[in-house]
């Protein structure tokens, strides 16, 4: 036997108390899990919504505490054109309207003849028309979800709008929603003249950087530009919120995990007084016995580690088909897992260093009398 | 088990270099011990000098609470002691702040309540004071093996404490004691908790491992004809020695 197999042996001698703290423990696991695949999946759809493809990178109002909450005026379409390197710029409305089983349904915005910055492939039909007609393409997702083809409508605001074609972008927000004319968009959305952002692509020989750069300081106080995904969080607050819940419950899965494993480990460590008298009286140094402790300790969570990023796989998979279907696809990153883990692994040292360092500090006279 | 292999079991058990059975070399020398419990108020030990030759079998009577085992608890540098000198194979015990070494080299425990770990198996439960040695774990096996088959236990290895009987069990915590090739052995009334014809077995086992291995042996007894065993009967009372 060495000493690895006796400290993964002794964590289960009390298979019922054991248990019950690898449930505690791995229901913070699986909230941290489950909340960072679905913060992950909500940060790529986002992240392929604000490349829109064909894009080099997006323009956004300043200071707007949300991305579906920028206003632009359409005039800084024309504006950010004839900033030097720019290609083309596509002004786009986004909105987000509860249709059929989908809360979060998404409706753009577009000039038509631009669709192809949103790099959307139409697998059925032909596009929308321009203006006012009563007009939409819906996504694939949308389409099975809605139950709806070709030739069927789409009620908007109380407007019916005919089905023109059928599109496929491979991002779960747009497959899940519709496109339809700007006009007609702001119409709905009450919002006349104005985008929510402008997508923009730049000429080959420019430089994104430069670009940007130029954008910013020339309309810096009412716009800004975002290229990646930590742009969109230094402006977006959605997702900062997002991020700081999920640092919030690490802590708290952490500080309660942590008072489960210390209370765990004591009642263990209190049960085998006498044995750690034994093990000092047969020369154990201090520190085996508290390397031995703190390792049943680390056991016991990774073990809730691995029970809760299962349970936190399984969350997901039970909340897809309540509402989350079609607006979050879920990202299973190996951060995420690794997030869980080392979560457990903080939970594992704090937790078990004290109960350790109590039995290391034991009197082996003490200990062989307790009774 | 025969005598050839009895033979082959000195070594296993003893690194004693010497075969004489006692030599003139004092293992255990204490003067003028004290030790005192609850903030003075018990007296443990009361200015105890006692010296213990290399091989000898010394049996501790006494009273309860005369401060016996308070005593073997001192020679096996489980508890430190307020004032005077202890020094054992050689170590001084007042002055060494880490005695783990010496505990897990020099001594071997019988306890009288054996105090095996019970949810390992008697062949780990062997094997535990090897940990702190520096031999492999392959090694460790082998060793905890020999001694299992020295304390006739061999067929034995993978039951529990458990599912041993008492007398089984005090076998296999003298297997333990012997797993660091101990100078001493201190032995805690070690047939206290056994009936009388398992604790004869038990002395006998004792006594044999004393004789052909030159393994210094202290026991704490109340009981006369235990103590009876010993080359050297020491009377405790009140925290001394009687002559």
């Amino acid at each position: 036997m060495s000493f690895f197999s006796l400290i993964l042996k002794n964590p289960f001698r009390n298979k019922t108390r054991s248990a019950l703290a690898i449930v505690g423990i791995a229901i913070g696991i699986a909230t941290i899990v489950a909340l960072g695949i679905i913060t992950d999946g909500l940060k790529t759809s986002t992240e392929e919504t604000l490349k829109a493809g064909g894009s080099d990178f997006s323009v956004v109002e300043s200071n707007v505490s949300d991305m579906f909450l920028s206003k632009i005026d359409e005039s800084y379409i024309n504006k950010i054109k004839s900033v030097n390197g720019v290609e083309d710029a596509v002004g786009v409305l986004t909105a987000i309207q509860p249709i059929g089983g989908n809360p979060y349904f998404v409706l753009i915005g577009i000039d038509p003849n631009k669709l192809d910055i949103s790099n959307i492939k139409i697998t059925k039909g032909k596009s929308f028309s321009n203006g006012s007609a009563k007009e939409v393409i819906i996504g694939k997702v949308a389409s099975e979800k809605l139950n709806k083809t070709i030739g069927d409508t789409l009620t908007l605001s109380q407007k019916k709008y005919k089905i023109t074609g059928i599109f496929e972008t491979g991002d779960l927000q747009q497959d899940g929603g519709a496109f339809l004319s700007l006009e007609n968009l702001q119409d709905i959305e009450d919002k006349p003249d104005k985008v929510t952002m402008i997508y923009v692509k730049i000429k080959k020989d420019a430089n994104v950087d430069e670009v940007t750069k130029a954008i910013e300081d020339k309309y810096g106080n009412d716009v800004t530009t975002i290229a990646s995904l930590e742009d969109l969080q230094s402006v977006d607050q959605g997702l900062n919120t997002i991020d700081t819940a999920s640092w919030a419950i690490s802590i708290l899965a952490i500080v309660i995990g942590g008072i489960g494993v210390i209370n765990t480990m004591i009642m263990s460590v209190f049960e085998r007084t006498r044995e750690i008298g034994v093990l000092k009286a047969v020369g154990w140094k201090n520190r085996r016995i508290l390397g031995m402790i703190l390792g049943e300790s680390i056991v016991l969570t990774l073990v809730a580690g691995i029970v809760g990023s299962i349970m936190g796989v399984l969350a997901i998979q039970i909340l897809l088909p309540l509402g989350m279907e079609g607006f979050i696809k879920p990202v299973y990153s190996s951060d995420v897992f690794i997030r869980g883990f080392l979560v457990a692994l903080i939970v594992g040292l704090i937790g078990g260093f004290y109960p350790a360092y109590r039995a290391s500090k034991l009197p082996p006279t003490e200990a062989l009398r307790y009774e | 088990m025969n005598n050839q292999n009895k033979d082959q079991n000195a070594e296993i058990i003893s690194n004693n270099k010497s075969s004489d059975k006692k030599t003139s070399k004092n293992i255990v020398e204490i003067k003028n011990l004290k030790k005192s419990f609850d903030h003075g108020k018990i007296t443990a030990l009361n200015g105890l000098n006692l010296e213990i030759k290399e091989g000898e079998f010394v049996s501790i009577i006494g009273p309860s609470g005369s401060g016996k085992s308070t005593l073997l608890n001192m020679i096996g540098a489980l508890d430190k002691a307020d004032v005077g000198d202890i020094t054992v194979s050689g170590i001084d015990l007042i002055r060494k702040k880490d005695l783990s070494d010496f505990r897990s080299q020099e001594i071997g425990f019988i306890f009288q309540l054996h105090n095996l770990i019970p949810n390992l198996s008697v062949l780990e439960n062997v094997e535990v004071p090897m940990f702190e040695s520096k031999i492999s774990g392959k090694e460790m096996r082998k060793r905890a093996l020999e001694l299992l088959d020295y304390v006739e236990l061999s067929d034995k290895i993978k039951r529990k404490p458990t599912e041993l009987s008492g007398g089984e069990r005090q076998r296999v915590a003298i297997a333990r004691a012997l797993a660091n090739k101990p100078s001493i052995i201190l032995a805690d009334e070690p047939t206290g908790s056994l009936d009388s014809k398992t604790g004869q077995v038990i002395l006998q086992r004792l006594k044999e491992l004393h004789e052909k291995e030159n393994v210094t042996l202290i026991m704490v007894t109340h009981d006369m004809n235990v103590a009876s065993l010993a080359d050297r009967t020491i009377e405790v009372l009140d925290g001394q020695v009687q002559n």
